[in-house]
């Protein structure tokens, strides 16, 4: 069988079927989809549908614990927590997603491009990679931010830069591995151009691991975004966001109030564990 | 008894006469005549009869050698007098650092090392008295040479003290002068009533330091003061041991240890603990549990600090003043003292006469919420559908959550807040219109410091050459009410100036002051003898355990 | 791996510090605010602010200051804060052994812990416990560490008492009391760390359990538990090796969450409040070292496993 007669392989997205069902079967992604979807809701009908605006101050009533009239209590300012927490699930599921998609186009047409090319531009984005990745990307986020200004925005663009070079490094590996398959000669000899090659070729081929990487780097998205905003550079005042709620009530827990910080720790920590409950589970079945 | 009044009213001069007039016809209490009396140099002779008996000399009944552990805030920068503009520096400075003017927590001036001081007849030259026998720490003898080098020095812009902000307009080099060893002359650039409180402990960069001073401090802390250096370690902490050769009556404490916090959570525990005897400042919002533990004795001391809410005159929705009556018609006054502050703050009244200063106007009637009227002056100025505005504020203790406040209660009267809450630094910028988020918003939350004369506070901020003017607030008569009001010696003359200015800008509310918060300190239960002093300092030679 | 492998490791090395330096002093170039006012206060006159700006030097050009810092490091001087007005070295010596001690209190928690959870996990490969160990320690290493941290200081601190809150003691307080208030604050980096080394191990301890020098070693007589000593765990601590090597940029660097959440003064902190402040020196000088100490264990992970991977260590036999 000659080259230009080898058969073009089948993109792995075309495996879909058996895929979902292999999910569906597997408990980890079940809970992490169910932790999701609930948070999702939350973020989309809660603050509709929650019994105290999660803005409204009060305060003769500032600092109660747990009671029926207030389920998670008040806060420092008299606002009701328990509609705070369910409200707080907007600000972190839309900058999230946001930035990890930013970050996700941006790092695979690096990586694309890196792992493509080869030679001295492979070598120059690598170097550059490993310059920004030789710093804690806490550090990173945060000396762009103090420069910047604290914002949703440019927590998002924060982000994206921070994740693009560990985006571009697992793409790159994986267009490596599959520069050296078959179809790939086989498509050179036909005269594709570059980019066609890149994106029409390589690009469905490597979509499994980078749909792994998604949403692995998703749930380090919140991970880092909360870490911001509890550090004061993330999501700013009045958000009802559980890092910033956490940061300006810690101080507190010494005096034994506990609830205003208790509870959106603990929906954070849902939230992280059901994202990365969901990637596990996605890895398993995609690499089976 | 009479007798002793008359002749010590006959021996006095123009001025005490006019304050002993004020207190004998009833228009001053006892505690303002010592507060003015102090102010003018008044003699102890005529304050005694005046008073009826002689202010007493608070009587110590502590025990000698306790050693005295406190948590102070951590100092942010090097312990250079000139320079010094933070707490944990300033508190460091007044541990063996001494001024001319001690400045008491009840706004009282009195002798420290300087023993009298006198004005001319405008209150353009003031001459002081300094007191005999002062030695410095290395043996350095104390004379007006070291007085005339420190004020030269801390109005020099060329040496760029921190103080220069305090002393522009005032006083410039050269201007102060040498008569004899103890006595010392300051020849002012400008009439000034209240002199005496810019070279009193309140200007914290302005301990005395002797003539040769070369830029040294943080190694030896060579001052005047009851106590001198033992250890400084930045970032950790510093002791202190008694000095022998005080010019005063000694220490009481053997030793002082101040250990440095960068958090009040840890500060609470190291005082529960039992690990130090005095947390030096506590906020409110940090030390909810503290406040009502029984255990705990906290001191409390009212004060002039404040929050400035500005809006721009000049420009924007906020130019026409009745829509800036509005907004602060929307604000719960005493609900916001009781929440932010568990009631540990006075109300204000959207000026900077605070309640504690003796030439406020009490009688000026007190702003309260009225939704009604702010709904009227909305519509009279024709935002019947409301404006909106941007708020930029700092993150800073409790600002943040007033600026929450005052957003959900514009929102009452159709005015939308978006806030935009900042890094300190971030905030003011380079402190210069155009370089500034501060100078340059359209409202904003700006945090000012306590001072025992509103003078700073009515200058900078509100007059029309004003460097901090974040309103944009250019008023001729207010321009001419203050110069009127810094000029004035007599109380009378002050008061009346106070009274016309509170009432402008009740009219024109360029800003909104809604509360004057209390300075505390927390000790343990069997402390004692901790003196505050007014600008949040920290005296410790009457203290005791026990 | 041999000398001239070494040298051109370091070099490169080299160059991407350099690189590093230049970006982050031309990045503290576009930080808000100016020196002179961090340090007088937002308040201060602006004469004041001219002339300490002067006396500082921080009114030259930017490329000048650039030069003249680089020229002073090669020399060893790391400069003079300009906050403190005093050596810089000592207090990035300072911050690094408080980080470097709070790395260590983990990794002596996390290390034996998860090496034997891994361990425990392959030996029996399958079974509900291997499940929970993967799952769990993986769900963990997602947990934020202020997150964690706090659930940790309500659990262990407030309400059982088992340990202190606070991650400071007083100067003169001895080192077993001081490794005492450093496990809460370790806790969470624990939790962080403990997922990956237990995968590990575990990946390792089955790889080993299954090659051929382990069945050769049985053939020989050697008995099951020394089998395990020998060979096998020394496999598991190799992968466990790098981990902690490409680990630790965070955990020299990046404990600035947990260095907050403790009030802890770690160089996290001090590269944080640098910035804040404009300190350049300080800030410089705090983000080469985290950067060396990253480029350096990557040196010394290398040179490790090339001395204990006995594939390698073999085959220069």
């Amino acid at each position: 069988m000659s080259v230009l007669e080898a058969p073009i392989a089948q993109p792995a997205v075309w495996r879909m079927p058996r895929m979902v069902a292999r999910l569906l079967q597997s408990p980890g992604f079940l809970v992490g989809f169910g932790i999701l979807l609930f948070w999702a809701i939350c973020a989309v009908f809660g603050p509709s549908l929650v019994p105290y605006s999660p803005y409204r101050d009060d305060l003769m009533n500032a600092l109660a614990p747990p009671s029926a009239a207030h389920w998670f209590g008040t806060d420092q300012i008299g606002r009701d927590i328990f509609s705070r927490i369910i409200a707080g699930a907007r600000p972190i599921l839309s900058v999230a997603p946001a930035a990890t998609l930013l970050a996700t186009v941006c790092g695979t047409t690096l990586g694309l491009i890196a792992g493509y090319a080869g030679g001295w531009v492979d070598n120059v984005l690598s170097r550059l990679i490993e310059v920004i990745l030789a710093l804690p990307l806490i550090v990173v986020a945060l000396l762009v931010l103090v420069a910047l200004g604290p914002s949703s925005i440019n927590v998002m663009v924060v982000i994206a830069l921070v994740f693009t070079p560990i985006i571009a490094r697992t793409v790159r590996s994986a267009v490596l591995s599959e520069c050296a398959l078959d179809y790939m000669a086989a498509a050179q000899l036909r005269d594709e151009g570059a980019l066609h090659i890149m994106f029409v070729e390589i690009l469905p081929n490597i979509l499994p691991p980078i749909l792994v990487e998604v949403t692995v780097r998703l749930g380090y998205a919140i991970f880092t975004i909360a870490s911001l905003s509890f550090l004061g550079f993330g999501i700013q005042p009045p958000s009802p966001d559980w890092g910033l709620a956490i940061a300006e009530n810690y101080g507190l827990i010494v005096g034994g109030y506990w609830w205003t910080v208790g509870f959106a720790a603990m929906a954070t920590a849902s939230l992280v564990i059901g994202v990365n409950l969901l990637a596990e589970g996605l890895q398993s079945a995609l690499s089976s | 008894m009479q007798d002793r009044l008359d002749r010590a009213r006959r021996a006095a001069g123009a001025l005490e006469n006019h304050v002993a007039d004020e207190f004998l016809a009833g228009r001053l209490s006892r505690r303002d005549l010592l507060r003015h009396a102090s102010r003018i140099g008044m003699g102890t002779a005529l304050i005694g009869a005046l008073a009826g008996a002689s202010p007493a000399r608070a009587t110590r009944t502590g025990k000698p050698g306790a050693t005295i552990r406190v948590a102070a805030q951590m100092p942010a920068g090097a312990i250079e007098p000139l320079t010094v503009s933070e707490s944990g520096g300033v508190m460091m400075l007044c541990q063996t650092g001494e001024f001319l003017i001690l400045s008491a927590s009840d706004l009282s001036l009195k002798p420290m090392l300087a023993l009298s001081w006198k004005p001319n007849a405008d209150g353009s030259v003031w001459t002081f008295s300094l007191r005999p026998g002062v030695k410095f720490h290395n043996g350095h003898i104390f004379t007006a040479a070291d007085v005339v080098a420190t004020m030269d020095r801390l109005c020099d812009p060329k040496q760029g003290s921190n103080a220069l902000s305090v002393m522009r307009g005032v006083l410039s080099p050269g201007g102060t002068k040498k008569i004899d060893d103890l006595t010392v002359r300051f020849e002012l650039e400008a009439p000034n009533g209240n002199f005496p409180y810019f070279v009193c402990s309140e200007n914290y960069n302005a301990i005395m330091l002797p003539a040769d001073y070369g830029g040294d401090f943080e190694k030896n802390f060579n001052g005047t003061g009851p106590f001198r250096l033992d250890r400084y370690t930045q970032k950790v902490g510093a002791s202190f041991v008694r000095n022998p050769t005080y010019w005063g009556q000694p220490a009481l404490p053997d030793r002082t240890e101040f250990s440095f916090y960068t958090d009040q959570q840890a500060e609470i525990l190291a005082l529960e603990d039992d690990q130090v005897d005095v947390i030096w400042q506590i906020s409110v919002q940090g030390a909810q549990g503290l406040i009502r533990d029984p255990d705990v004795k906290i001191i409390d001391i009212p004060a002039a600090t404040h929050r400035e809410v500005h809006m721009r005159c000049d420009a924007g929705p906020l130019a026409d003043r009745r829509v800036r009556q509005a907004i602060a018609l929307t604000l719960d006054r005493p609900g916001l003292i009781h929440g932010l502050f568990r009631g540990l703050a006075k109300p204000g009244n959207d000026s900077p006469f605070a309640p504690i200063y003796p030439s406020t106007d009490p009688t000026v009637p007190q702003r309260v919420k009225d939704l009604g009227k702010a709904r009227e002056l909305m519509h009279a100025a024709g935002h019947a559908d409301g404006i909106d505005v941007t708020l930029t504020t700092e993150r800073l203790q409790e600002i943040p959550d007033y600026a929450v406040l005052l957003q959900n209660a514009c929102a009452d009267i159709g005015v939308r807040l978006t806030l935009k809450i900042e890094d300190e630094a971030a905030y003011y910028g380079a402190a210069q219109p155009g370089r500034s988020d501060w100078l340059d918003s359209e409202m904003g939350i700006t945090d000012y410091g306590h001072r025992g004369v509103p003078n700073v506070s009515l200058g900078a901020p509100l007059c029309s050459n004003g460097a901090w003017n974040a309103a944009h607030f250019y008023n001729p008569t207010y321009d001419k009410l203050v110069a009127t009001y810094v000029a004035a010696l007599d109380l009378h003359t002050q008061r009346d100036a106070a009274r016309q200015i509170q009432t402008l800008l009740l009219e024109e509310t360029p800003v909104i002051i809604a509360y004057f918060y209390d300075f505390l300190v927390a000790t343990g239960p069997t402390v004692t003898g901790v003196n505050v002093g007014a600008i949040s300092q920290l005296f410790l030679q009457d203290a005791a355990i026990g | 791996m041999n000398a001239r492998l070494l040298a051109k490791r370091l070099t490169l090395s080299a160059i991407t510090l350099l690189l590093l330096s230049a970006v982050v002093f031309a990045a503290g170039q576009l930080l808000p605010g100016d020196v002179g006012r961090s340090i007088l206060g937002p308040l201060a006159d602006a004469r004041a602010v001219a002339a300490l700006n002067h006396q500082l030097g921080t009114d030259q050009p930017a490329l000048t200051m650039y030069l003249h810092w680089l020229g002073n490091l090669l020399r060893g001087d790391m400069g003079q804060s300009y906050a403190f007005r005093s050596p810089v070295a000592p207090f990035i010596g300072h911050a690094l052994l408080k980080s470097l001690a709070l790395a260590a209190m983990a990794a002596v928690i996390v290390v034996p812990t998860a090496i034997a959870a891994g361990v425990f996990a392959a030996l029996r490969v399958g079974s509900w416990q291997d499940r929970l160990i993967t799952l769990g320690g993986l769900s963990l290493t997602i947990v934020p560490e202020f997150v964690s941290g706090i659930i940790l200081i309500l659990i262990l601190g407030v309400w059982l008492r088992w340990l202190p809150i606070s991650a400071n003691t007083r100067p003169g307080t001895g080192v077993m009391e001081q490794a005492r208030h450093l496990i809460l604050p370790a806790l969470p980096l624990v939790l962080l760390l403990f997922g990956y080394i237990a995968r590990i191990a575990r990946a390792g301890m089955l790889d080993a359990l299954e090659s051929d020098y382990t069945r050769t070693a049985r053939l020989k007589g050697i008995s099951p538990s020394q089998v395990l000593l020998r060979h096998v765990l020394r496999n598991a601590l190799l992968p466990t090796i790098t981990v902690v090597a490409t680990q630790t940029s965070y955990l020299i660097g990046g404990l600035v969450v947990v260095e907050t959440l403790f009030r802890y003064q770690g160089i996290g902190s001090l590269i944080l409040t640098a910035a804040r402040d404009k300190d350049f020196p300080m800030l410089e000088a705090g983000i080469l070292v985290v950067g060396a100490a990253y480029v350096l264990s990557n040196v010394v992970a290398d040179l490790l496993i090339g001395v204990l991977d006995p594939r390698v260590a073999m085959s220069r036999r």
